[in-house]
Protein backbone atom coordinates (compact mmCIF):
# COMPACT_ATOMS: atom_id res chain seq x y z
CA UNK A 1 0.00 0.00 0.00
CA UNK A 2 1.66 3.22 -1.07
CA UNK A 3 1.74 6.63 0.51
CA UNK A 4 -0.56 8.21 -2.08
CA UNK A 5 -3.32 5.76 -1.29
CA UNK A 6 -2.91 6.30 2.45
CA UNK A 7 -3.21 10.05 1.90
CA UNK A 8 -6.35 9.49 -0.17
CA UNK A 9 -7.80 7.34 2.61
CA UNK A 10 -7.09 10.00 5.18
CA UNK A 11 -8.51 12.74 2.96
CA UNK A 12 -11.69 10.74 2.34
CA UNK A 13 -12.04 10.09 6.06
CA UNK A 14 -11.57 13.75 6.92
CA UNK A 15 -14.18 14.72 4.33
CA UNK A 16 -16.63 12.11 5.62
CA UNK A 17 -16.07 13.09 9.24
CA UNK A 18 -16.57 16.82 8.66
CA UNK A 19 -19.57 16.46 6.37
CA UNK A 20 -21.38 14.07 8.71
CA UNK A 21 -20.48 16.03 11.82
CA UNK A 22 -22.66 18.79 10.37
CA UNK A 23 -25.36 16.52 8.96
CA UNK A 24 -25.47 14.54 12.21
CA UNK A 25 -26.41 17.63 14.16
CA UNK A 26 -29.21 18.67 11.85
CA UNK A 27 -32.46 17.42 13.36
CA UNK A 28 -34.42 14.55 11.88
CA UNK A 29 -31.79 13.25 9.50
CA UNK A 30 -32.48 9.59 8.96
CA UNK A 31 -29.29 7.53 8.68
CA UNK A 32 -30.26 5.70 5.53
CA UNK A 33 -31.54 8.79 3.80
CA UNK A 34 -28.42 10.85 4.42
CA UNK A 35 -25.72 8.20 4.09
CA UNK A 36 -26.95 6.09 1.19
CA UNK A 37 -27.33 8.73 -1.56
CA UNK A 38 -23.94 10.36 -0.96
CA UNK A 39 -22.15 7.01 -0.72
CA UNK A 40 -23.89 5.92 -3.87
CA UNK A 41 -22.77 8.95 -5.81
CA UNK A 42 -19.19 8.38 -4.67
CA UNK A 43 -19.34 4.72 -5.68
CA UNK A 44 -20.76 5.54 -9.10
CA UNK A 45 -18.23 8.33 -9.58
CA UNK A 46 -15.53 5.70 -9.69
CA UNK A 47 -13.57 6.36 -6.52
CA UNK A 48 -11.30 3.53 -5.35
CA UNK A 49 -13.35 0.97 -3.38
CA UNK A 50 -11.02 1.19 -0.39
CA UNK A 51 -11.33 4.99 -0.32
CA UNK A 52 -15.11 4.68 -0.30
CA UNK A 53 -14.97 2.29 2.64
CA UNK A 54 -12.79 4.70 4.64
CA UNK A 55 -15.21 7.51 3.81
CA UNK A 56 -18.20 5.44 4.86
CA UNK A 57 -16.68 4.31 8.16
CA UNK A 58 -15.64 7.86 9.01
CA UNK A 59 -19.12 9.05 8.07
CA UNK A 60 -20.97 6.61 10.32
CA UNK A 61 -18.67 7.14 13.27
CA UNK A 62 -19.00 10.92 12.92
CA UNK A 63 -22.74 10.81 12.36
CA UNK A 64 -23.28 8.59 15.39
CA UNK A 65 -21.09 10.81 17.53
CA UNK A 66 -22.93 13.97 16.60
CA UNK A 67 -26.54 12.94 16.17
CA UNK A 68 -26.90 12.81 19.93
CA UNK A 69 -25.89 16.45 20.34
CA UNK A 70 -29.28 17.97 19.49
CA UNK A 71 -30.84 15.36 21.77
CA UNK A 72 -28.78 16.58 24.68
CA UNK A 73 -29.14 20.26 23.96
CA UNK A 74 -32.66 20.59 22.69
CA UNK A 75 -34.34 17.21 23.12
CA UNK A 76 -34.66 16.88 19.34
CA UNK A 77 -33.33 13.61 17.98
CA UNK A 78 -30.62 14.15 15.36
CA UNK A 79 -31.58 10.87 13.74
CA UNK A 80 -33.84 7.87 14.08
CA UNK A 81 -31.27 6.04 16.16
CA UNK A 82 -30.97 8.73 18.78
CA UNK A 83 -34.73 8.88 19.37
CA UNK A 84 -34.65 6.32 22.21
CA UNK A 85 -32.17 8.51 24.08
CA UNK A 86 -34.38 11.58 24.22
CA UNK A 87 -36.10 10.57 27.45
CA UNK A 88 -32.86 10.07 29.37
CA UNK A 89 -31.18 13.12 27.90
CA UNK A 90 -34.16 15.21 28.99
CA UNK A 91 -33.58 14.08 32.58
CA UNK A 92 -30.04 15.45 32.45
CA UNK A 93 -31.19 18.59 30.69
CA UNK A 94 -33.79 19.15 33.39
CA UNK A 95 -31.06 18.92 35.97
CA UNK A 96 -29.15 21.54 33.97
CA UNK A 97 -26.49 19.20 32.65
CA UNK A 98 -26.85 19.06 28.87
CA UNK A 99 -23.10 19.26 28.32
CA UNK A 100 -22.68 16.29 30.64
CA UNK A 101 -24.94 14.22 28.41
CA UNK A 102 -22.97 15.24 25.34
CA UNK A 103 -19.72 14.16 26.95
CA UNK A 104 -21.17 10.90 28.20
CA UNK A 105 -22.78 10.07 24.87
CA UNK A 106 -19.72 10.93 22.84
CA UNK A 107 -17.52 8.88 25.15
CA UNK A 108 -19.97 5.99 24.90
CA UNK A 109 -19.70 6.25 21.13
CA UNK A 110 -15.92 6.07 21.31
CA UNK A 111 -16.05 2.91 23.43
CA UNK A 112 -18.61 1.39 21.07
CA UNK A 113 -16.28 2.07 18.14
CA UNK A 114 -13.19 0.75 19.91
CA UNK A 115 -14.99 -2.49 20.74
CA UNK A 116 -16.85 -2.90 17.47
CA UNK A 117 -13.94 -2.63 15.05
CA UNK A 118 -11.79 -5.55 16.27
CA UNK A 119 -14.79 -7.65 17.24
CA UNK A 120 -16.44 -7.24 13.85
CA UNK A 121 -13.25 -8.31 12.10
CA UNK A 122 -13.14 -11.36 14.35
CA UNK A 123 -16.80 -12.25 13.87
CA UNK A 124 -16.43 -11.82 10.15
CA UNK A 125 -13.65 -14.39 10.14
CA UNK A 126 -15.83 -16.83 12.06
CA UNK A 127 -18.73 -16.44 9.65
CA UNK A 128 -16.68 -16.32 6.45
CA UNK A 129 -16.45 -20.13 5.98
CA UNK A 130 -20.25 -20.26 5.73
CA UNK A 131 -20.25 -17.59 3.07
CA UNK A 132 -20.67 -19.93 0.06
CA UNK A 133 -23.66 -21.63 1.62
CA UNK A 134 -25.19 -18.29 2.51
CA UNK A 135 -24.74 -16.67 -0.91
CA UNK A 136 -26.27 -19.70 -2.61
CA UNK A 137 -29.53 -19.11 -0.81
CA UNK A 138 -29.32 -15.31 -0.86
CA UNK A 139 -32.83 -14.68 -2.21
CA UNK A 140 -34.38 -17.06 0.26
CA UNK A 141 -32.43 -15.46 3.07
CA UNK A 142 -33.60 -12.00 2.02
CA UNK A 143 -37.20 -13.18 2.03
CA UNK A 144 -36.58 -14.78 5.42
CA UNK A 145 -35.05 -11.50 6.56
CA UNK A 146 -38.05 -9.54 5.38
CA UNK A 147 -40.40 -11.91 7.22
CA UNK A 148 -38.23 -11.88 10.34
CA UNK A 149 -37.99 -8.08 10.42
CA UNK A 150 -41.71 -7.83 9.72
CA UNK A 151 -42.51 -10.06 12.67
CA UNK A 152 -40.23 -8.00 14.91
CA UNK A 153 -42.14 -4.78 14.30
CA UNK A 154 -45.15 -3.54 16.18
CA UNK A 155 -47.41 -3.64 13.15
CA UNK A 156 -46.40 -7.11 12.08
CA UNK A 157 -49.43 -8.16 10.08
CA UNK A 158 -49.45 -5.24 7.69
CA UNK A 159 -45.67 -5.58 7.39
CA UNK A 160 -46.04 -9.24 6.50
CA UNK A 161 -48.86 -8.54 4.07
CA UNK A 162 -46.85 -5.83 2.30
CA UNK A 163 -43.98 -8.10 1.21
CA UNK A 164 -45.45 -9.84 -1.84
CA UNK A 165 -47.38 -6.88 -3.31
CA UNK A 166 -44.38 -4.61 -2.91
CA UNK A 167 -42.16 -7.16 -4.65
CA UNK A 168 -44.68 -7.23 -7.51
CA UNK A 169 -44.61 -3.46 -7.84
CA UNK A 170 -40.81 -3.41 -8.08
CA UNK A 171 -40.51 -6.33 -10.44
CA UNK A 172 -43.47 -5.09 -12.46
CA UNK A 173 -41.75 -1.77 -13.12
CA UNK A 174 -38.55 -3.57 -14.11
CA UNK A 175 -40.41 -5.78 -16.55
CA UNK A 176 -42.14 -2.74 -17.99
CA UNK A 177 -38.75 -1.10 -18.58
CA UNK A 178 -37.46 -4.25 -20.30
CA UNK A 179 -40.60 -4.64 -22.36
CA UNK A 180 -40.48 -1.07 -23.67
CA UNK A 181 -36.74 -1.22 -24.24
CA UNK A 182 -36.02 1.69 -21.91
CA UNK A 183 -33.56 -0.55 -20.11
CA UNK A 184 -31.71 -3.46 -21.80
CA UNK A 185 -32.86 -6.91 -20.62
CA UNK A 186 -29.59 -7.71 -18.90
CA UNK A 187 -29.78 -4.64 -16.68
CA UNK A 188 -31.77 -4.38 -13.48
CA UNK A 189 -32.84 -1.03 -12.11
CA UNK A 190 -31.90 -1.13 -8.46
CA UNK A 191 -30.31 2.07 -7.23
CA UNK A 192 -33.15 4.41 -7.90
CA UNK A 193 -35.77 2.09 -6.40
CA UNK A 194 -33.60 1.84 -3.33
CA UNK A 195 -33.57 5.62 -3.08
CA UNK A 196 -37.27 5.78 -3.82
CA UNK A 197 -37.88 3.67 -0.73
CA UNK A 198 -35.51 5.83 1.28
CA UNK A 199 -37.21 9.09 0.43
CA UNK A 200 -40.71 7.56 0.41
CA UNK A 201 -42.04 9.10 3.62
CA UNK A 202 -41.07 12.59 2.50
CA UNK A 203 -42.50 12.16 -1.01
CA UNK A 204 -45.80 10.96 0.45
CA UNK A 205 -45.95 13.96 2.74
CA UNK A 206 -45.23 16.30 -0.17
CA UNK A 207 -47.87 14.63 -2.30
CA UNK A 208 -50.42 15.15 0.45
CA UNK A 209 -49.67 18.85 0.44
CA UNK A 210 -51.11 18.96 -3.08
CA UNK A 211 -54.47 18.05 -1.66
CA UNK A 212 -56.03 21.24 -0.35
CA UNK A 213 -58.26 19.54 2.17
CA UNK A 214 -55.57 17.49 3.84
CA UNK A 215 -53.21 20.45 3.65
CA UNK A 216 -55.62 22.55 5.67
CA UNK A 217 -56.06 19.72 8.14
CA UNK A 218 -52.34 19.45 8.93
CA UNK A 219 -51.33 20.78 12.30
CA UNK A 220 -49.69 24.19 11.96
CA UNK A 221 -46.86 25.44 14.06
CA UNK A 222 -45.11 28.74 14.68
CA UNK A 223 -41.38 28.51 14.93
CA UNK A 224 -39.57 25.86 16.87
CA UNK A 225 -38.24 27.31 20.09
CA UNK A 226 -34.78 26.16 20.99
CA UNK A 227 -33.12 27.50 24.11
CA UNK A 228 -29.60 26.62 25.04
CA UNK A 229 -27.71 27.18 28.25
CA UNK A 230 -24.21 28.54 27.82
CA UNK A 231 -21.65 25.99 28.91
CA UNK A 232 -18.10 26.23 30.09
CA UNK A 233 -15.13 25.56 27.87
CA UNK A 234 -13.38 22.22 28.21
CA UNK A 235 -9.62 22.44 28.49
CA UNK A 236 -7.12 20.12 26.84
CA UNK A 237 -7.86 17.02 24.80
CA UNK A 238 -10.81 15.12 26.26
CA UNK A 239 -10.29 11.54 27.40
CA UNK A 240 -13.39 9.34 27.10
CA UNK A 241 -12.16 6.99 29.79
CA UNK A 242 -12.00 9.82 32.31
CA UNK A 243 -15.37 11.25 31.33
CA UNK A 244 -17.16 7.99 32.07
CA UNK A 245 -17.18 6.31 35.47
CA UNK A 246 -15.95 2.73 35.85
CA UNK A 247 -19.50 1.39 35.97
CA UNK A 248 -20.51 3.34 32.89
CA UNK A 249 -17.52 1.99 30.98
CA UNK A 250 -18.57 -1.51 32.08
CA UNK A 251 -22.20 -1.21 30.97
CA UNK A 252 -21.21 0.53 27.76
CA UNK A 253 -18.73 -2.23 26.93
CA UNK A 254 -21.29 -4.95 27.59
CA UNK A 255 -23.94 -3.29 25.47
CA UNK A 256 -21.42 -2.64 22.69
CA UNK A 257 -20.43 -6.31 22.65
CA UNK A 258 -24.10 -7.32 22.51
CA UNK A 259 -24.57 -4.77 19.74
CA UNK A 260 -21.91 -6.53 17.68
CA UNK A 261 -23.29 -10.00 18.39
CA UNK A 262 -26.77 -8.96 17.30
CA UNK A 263 -25.58 -7.20 14.15
CA UNK A 264 -28.39 -8.75 12.11
CA UNK A 265 -31.12 -7.24 14.30
CA UNK A 266 -32.69 -3.81 14.10
CA UNK A 267 -30.31 -1.44 15.94
CA UNK A 268 -33.11 0.82 17.18
CA UNK A 269 -34.94 -2.09 18.73
CA UNK A 270 -31.80 -3.38 20.41
CA UNK A 271 -30.95 0.09 21.71
CA UNK A 272 -34.29 0.49 23.40
CA UNK A 273 -34.30 -3.05 24.76
CA UNK A 274 -30.73 -3.15 26.13
CA UNK A 275 -30.60 0.46 27.26
CA UNK A 276 -33.62 -0.13 29.45
CA UNK A 277 -32.65 -3.58 30.74
CA UNK A 278 -29.12 -2.66 31.71
CA UNK A 279 -30.14 0.39 33.71
CA UNK A 280 -33.50 -0.60 35.16
CA UNK A 281 -32.11 -1.19 38.64
CA UNK A 282 -30.44 2.18 39.15
CA UNK A 283 -32.46 4.46 41.41
CA UNK A 284 -30.80 7.89 41.16
CA UNK A 285 -32.37 9.49 38.05
CA UNK A 286 -29.22 11.38 37.04
CA UNK A 287 -26.94 8.36 37.37
CA UNK A 288 -29.46 6.20 35.60
CA UNK A 289 -29.80 8.63 32.72
CA UNK A 290 -26.02 9.01 32.37
CA UNK A 291 -25.57 5.24 32.36
CA UNK A 292 -28.39 4.77 29.86
CA UNK A 293 -27.24 7.33 27.33
CA UNK A 294 -23.59 6.29 27.40
CA UNK A 295 -24.43 2.62 26.92
CA UNK A 296 -27.09 3.34 24.28
CA UNK A 297 -24.69 5.45 22.30
CA UNK A 298 -22.02 2.77 22.56
CA UNK A 299 -24.50 0.21 21.34
CA UNK A 300 -25.77 2.16 18.35
CA UNK A 301 -22.22 2.80 17.25
CA UNK A 302 -21.19 -0.82 17.68
CA UNK A 303 -24.34 -2.09 15.97
CA UNK A 304 -23.80 0.22 13.04
CA UNK A 305 -20.15 -0.66 12.52
CA UNK A 306 -20.63 -4.39 12.94
CA UNK A 307 -23.81 -4.37 10.85
CA UNK A 308 -21.79 -2.86 8.01
CA UNK A 309 -18.48 -4.64 8.42
CA UNK A 310 -19.47 -8.22 9.20
CA UNK A 311 -21.72 -8.79 6.17
CA UNK A 312 -19.29 -6.84 3.99
CA UNK A 313 -16.21 -8.81 4.99
CA UNK A 314 -17.70 -12.24 5.56
CA UNK A 315 -20.52 -12.61 3.05
CA UNK A 316 -20.71 -9.84 0.48
CA UNK A 317 -24.48 -9.62 0.79
CA UNK A 318 -26.22 -6.96 2.87
CA UNK A 319 -27.63 -9.22 5.56
CA UNK A 320 -28.25 -6.72 8.33
CA UNK A 321 -30.50 -3.69 8.63
CA UNK A 322 -27.48 -1.37 8.57
CA UNK A 323 -25.87 -3.04 5.59
CA UNK A 324 -29.06 -3.05 3.62
CA UNK A 325 -29.95 0.53 4.52
CA UNK A 326 -27.17 3.11 4.93
CA UNK A 327 -24.49 0.69 3.72
CA UNK A 328 -26.54 -0.52 0.75
CA UNK A 329 -24.44 1.18 -1.94
CA UNK A 330 -21.33 -0.67 -0.71
CA UNK A 331 -22.98 -3.95 -1.72
CA UNK A 332 -25.03 -3.10 -4.74
CA UNK A 333 -24.64 -0.05 -6.95
CA UNK A 334 -24.79 -1.23 -10.54
CA UNK A 335 -22.78 -1.03 -12.70
CA UNK A 336 -19.87 -0.48 -10.27
CA UNK A 337 -20.87 -2.87 -7.50
CA UNK A 338 -23.16 -5.85 -7.87
CA UNK A 339 -24.06 -8.72 -5.58
CA UNK A 340 -21.34 -10.77 -7.28
CA UNK A 341 -18.73 -8.06 -7.37
CA UNK A 342 -18.59 -5.53 -4.56
CA UNK A 343 -16.28 -4.42 -1.77
CA UNK A 344 -16.36 -7.95 -0.38
CA UNK A 345 -14.79 -9.31 -3.56
CA UNK A 346 -12.54 -6.36 -4.35
CA UNK A 347 -10.82 -5.77 -1.04
CA UNK A 348 -8.49 -8.03 0.89
CA UNK A 349 -8.65 -8.49 4.65
CA UNK A 350 -5.77 -6.07 5.16
CA UNK A 351 -7.54 -3.50 2.96
CA UNK A 352 -10.59 -3.79 5.20
CA UNK A 353 -8.53 -3.39 8.34
CA UNK A 354 -6.59 -0.40 7.05
CA UNK A 355 -9.62 1.44 5.67
CA UNK A 356 -11.70 0.79 8.77
CA UNK A 357 -8.97 1.83 11.16
CA UNK A 358 -8.13 5.00 9.25
CA UNK A 359 -11.80 5.92 8.88
CA UNK A 360 -12.60 5.26 12.54
CA UNK A 361 -9.49 6.89 13.97
CA UNK A 362 -9.77 10.02 11.84
CA UNK A 363 -13.46 10.39 12.63
CA UNK A 364 -12.99 9.86 16.35
CA UNK A 365 -10.10 12.27 16.64
CA UNK A 366 -11.76 15.03 14.62
CA UNK A 367 -15.35 14.58 15.65
CA UNK A 368 -14.87 13.59 19.28
CA UNK A 369 -12.61 16.57 19.83
CA UNK A 370 -14.96 18.94 18.03
CA UNK A 371 -18.03 17.46 19.71
CA UNK A 372 -16.73 17.91 23.21
CA UNK A 373 -15.22 21.33 22.62
CA UNK A 374 -17.56 23.07 20.25
CA UNK A 375 -20.86 21.20 20.54
CA UNK A 376 -22.66 24.36 21.43
CA UNK A 377 -21.25 26.55 18.71
CA UNK A 378 -21.96 23.97 16.02
CA UNK A 379 -25.49 23.48 17.24
CA UNK A 380 -26.08 27.20 17.27
CA UNK A 381 -24.76 27.48 13.72
CA UNK A 382 -26.89 24.65 12.36
CA UNK A 383 -30.05 25.75 14.14
CA UNK A 384 -29.61 29.35 13.04
CA UNK A 385 -28.44 29.05 9.46
CA UNK A 386 -29.26 25.68 7.95
CA UNK A 387 -32.92 25.55 6.91
CA UNK A 388 -34.58 22.15 6.94
CA UNK A 389 -36.02 22.96 3.52
CA UNK A 390 -32.53 23.07 1.99
CA UNK A 391 -31.73 19.59 3.26
CA UNK A 392 -34.96 18.10 2.00
CA UNK A 393 -34.37 19.87 -1.31
CA UNK A 394 -30.90 18.38 -1.75
CA UNK A 395 -32.00 14.83 -1.11
CA UNK A 396 -34.90 15.26 -3.47
CA UNK A 397 -32.54 16.61 -6.13
CA UNK A 398 -30.11 13.71 -5.71
CA UNK A 399 -32.87 11.15 -5.97
CA UNK A 400 -34.27 12.71 -9.14
CA UNK A 401 -30.82 12.83 -10.70
CA UNK A 402 -30.07 9.18 -9.91
CA UNK A 403 -33.50 8.13 -11.15
CA UNK A 404 -32.85 9.93 -14.42
CA UNK A 405 -29.45 8.27 -14.65
CA UNK A 406 -30.87 4.78 -14.22
CA UNK A 407 -33.54 4.92 -16.92
CA UNK A 408 -34.35 8.44 -18.04
CA UNK A 409 -37.51 10.50 -17.55
CA UNK A 410 -39.78 7.45 -17.34
CA UNK A 411 -37.88 6.25 -14.32
CA UNK A 412 -38.43 9.54 -12.49
CA UNK A 413 -42.12 8.64 -12.68
CA UNK A 414 -41.33 5.04 -11.70
CA UNK A 415 -39.36 6.15 -8.67
CA UNK A 416 -42.18 8.45 -7.60
CA UNK A 417 -44.57 5.47 -7.75
CA UNK A 418 -42.20 3.34 -5.66
CA UNK A 419 -41.69 6.24 -3.24
CA UNK A 420 -45.42 6.84 -2.79
CA UNK A 421 -46.11 3.19 -2.05
CA UNK A 422 -43.03 2.89 0.18
CA UNK A 423 -44.00 6.06 2.02
CA UNK A 424 -47.51 4.76 2.57
CA UNK A 425 -46.21 1.42 3.87
CA UNK A 426 -43.70 3.20 6.07
CA UNK A 427 -46.46 5.25 7.63
CA UNK A 428 -48.46 2.10 8.31
CA UNK A 429 -45.52 0.70 10.25
CA UNK A 430 -43.59 -1.27 7.63
CA UNK A 431 -40.02 -0.19 8.33
CA UNK A 432 -37.14 0.32 5.91
CA UNK A 433 -35.59 -3.05 6.78
CA UNK A 434 -38.62 -5.00 5.56
CA UNK A 435 -38.88 -2.91 2.39
CA UNK A 436 -35.19 -3.21 1.49
CA UNK A 437 -35.17 -6.97 2.09
CA UNK A 438 -38.21 -7.19 -0.19
CA UNK A 439 -36.39 -5.15 -2.84
CA UNK A 440 -33.58 -7.71 -2.80
CA UNK A 441 -35.86 -10.73 -2.73
CA UNK A 442 -38.21 -9.37 -5.42
CA UNK A 443 -36.83 -11.07 -8.58
CA UNK A 444 -36.85 -14.53 -7.01
CA UNK A 445 -40.09 -14.01 -5.10
CA UNK A 446 -41.99 -12.90 -8.19
CA UNK A 447 -40.53 -15.73 -10.30
CA UNK A 448 -42.23 -18.18 -7.94
CA UNK A 449 -45.60 -16.96 -9.19
CA UNK A 450 -44.81 -16.96 -12.90
CA UNK B 1 -47.49 28.71 24.61
CA UNK B 2 -49.97 31.14 23.03
CA UNK B 3 -48.81 32.56 19.74
CA UNK B 4 -50.44 34.76 17.18
CA UNK B 5 -52.63 32.70 14.93
CA UNK B 6 -51.47 34.08 11.59
CA UNK B 7 -47.83 33.29 12.37
CA UNK B 8 -48.51 29.60 12.66
CA UNK B 9 -48.09 28.47 9.13
CA UNK B 10 -45.30 25.92 9.30
CA UNK B 11 -45.82 22.19 9.00
CA UNK B 12 -43.75 19.29 10.22
CA UNK B 13 -41.85 17.13 7.73
CA UNK B 14 -39.25 14.69 8.97
CA UNK B 15 -39.16 15.91 12.57
CA UNK B 16 -38.59 19.56 11.81
CA UNK B 17 -40.69 22.50 10.73
CA UNK B 18 -40.87 23.81 7.18
CA UNK B 19 -42.84 26.43 5.35
CA UNK B 20 -44.58 24.90 2.34
CA UNK B 21 -43.68 27.67 -0.10
CA UNK B 22 -40.03 27.64 0.97
CA UNK B 23 -39.92 23.88 0.70
CA UNK B 24 -41.22 24.02 -2.86
CA UNK B 25 -38.64 26.69 -3.70
CA UNK B 26 -35.81 24.60 -2.17
CA UNK B 27 -36.90 21.51 -4.08
CA UNK B 28 -37.09 23.40 -7.36
CA UNK B 29 -33.68 25.02 -6.84
CA UNK B 30 -31.98 21.74 -5.90
CA UNK B 31 -33.59 19.77 -8.68
CA UNK B 32 -32.60 22.34 -11.29
CA UNK B 33 -29.01 22.67 -10.09
CA UNK B 34 -28.49 18.92 -9.60
CA UNK B 35 -30.26 17.50 -12.63
CA UNK B 36 -29.22 20.50 -14.72
CA UNK B 37 -25.54 20.04 -13.91
CA UNK B 38 -25.86 16.32 -14.63
CA UNK B 39 -27.39 16.93 -18.05
CA UNK B 40 -25.04 19.72 -19.21
CA UNK B 41 -21.93 17.79 -18.09
CA UNK B 42 -19.76 16.25 -20.83
CA UNK B 43 -20.96 12.74 -21.55
CA UNK B 44 -17.90 11.02 -20.20
CA UNK B 45 -18.49 9.04 -17.00
CA UNK B 46 -18.05 9.77 -14.16
CA UNK B 47 -18.14 13.48 -15.02
CA UNK B 48 -21.97 13.80 -15.10
CA UNK B 49 -22.22 12.47 -11.55
CA UNK B 50 -19.51 14.72 -10.22
CA UNK B 51 -21.16 17.71 -11.90
CA UNK B 52 -24.45 16.59 -10.36
CA UNK B 53 -22.91 16.36 -6.90
CA UNK B 54 -21.42 19.83 -7.25
CA UNK B 55 -24.83 21.03 -8.43
CA UNK B 56 -26.42 19.51 -5.33
CA UNK B 57 -23.97 21.31 -3.05
CA UNK B 58 -24.58 24.53 -4.97
CA UNK B 59 -28.34 24.11 -4.66
CA UNK B 60 -27.96 23.50 -0.95
CA UNK B 61 -25.93 26.66 -0.46
CA UNK B 62 -28.31 28.79 -2.55
CA UNK B 63 -31.39 27.55 -0.70
CA UNK B 64 -29.67 27.98 2.67
CA UNK B 65 -28.99 31.60 1.80
CA UNK B 66 -32.49 32.27 0.51
CA UNK B 67 -34.52 30.48 3.16
CA UNK B 68 -34.59 31.23 6.84
CA UNK B 69 -34.74 28.27 9.23
CA UNK B 70 -38.02 27.99 11.10
CA UNK B 71 -36.41 27.94 14.48
CA UNK B 72 -36.23 30.53 17.22
CA UNK B 73 -32.86 30.12 18.73
CA UNK B 74 -31.64 31.84 21.85
CA UNK B 75 -29.22 31.32 24.64
CA UNK B 76 -30.82 30.78 27.97
CA UNK B 77 -29.29 32.82 30.76
CA UNK B 78 -29.32 30.99 34.07
CA UNK B 79 -32.41 29.96 35.96
CA UNK B 80 -35.11 30.32 33.30
CA UNK B 81 -36.90 27.23 32.12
Amino acid sequence: MDAVLIIQLIAASVAGAILYTIIGIAPGTDETAVLAPVTLVLVLSGFEPIVILAFFIAAIVAKKLTDSIPVAIAGIPGGVMSAPMVEHAMVLKKHGMPELSIRKMASGSVIGTVIAVPMSLLMANLIAPLSDEITQYASQIFLGGAIFLALMTKHRWIALLSIVPFAFLIQGLRMFYWETGIVPEDQTVFTSFFLGITIGPVILKLAELLNGRSRRKLPRFGKKDIAMRRTEKVKGFPNPFKILTGKEIGTTSISSILGVLTFFMSPVGMTIFLGETLTSRIKDPVKKAARAISSMDGLTNAAYLSGTLIPLIAIGLPLSPTAIGPGGPLFNAPPVFTEENNLHHMLSMSDFIVATLIGAIVAISITFYITIKYAQQICAFVFRFIPHEAMLGVFFGLVIMLAYMDAGIVNIVGVIVVALVAGFLHRKGVNYGVQFMTLYAAPWLVSLFL
Amino acid sequence: MPQQRQEEENIEVWEDLVHIKDLVIAIIISTITTLGAYIIAPNDPPKPLIFGLVGAVGGFIISSLLIKPKRNFRYMDEEEE
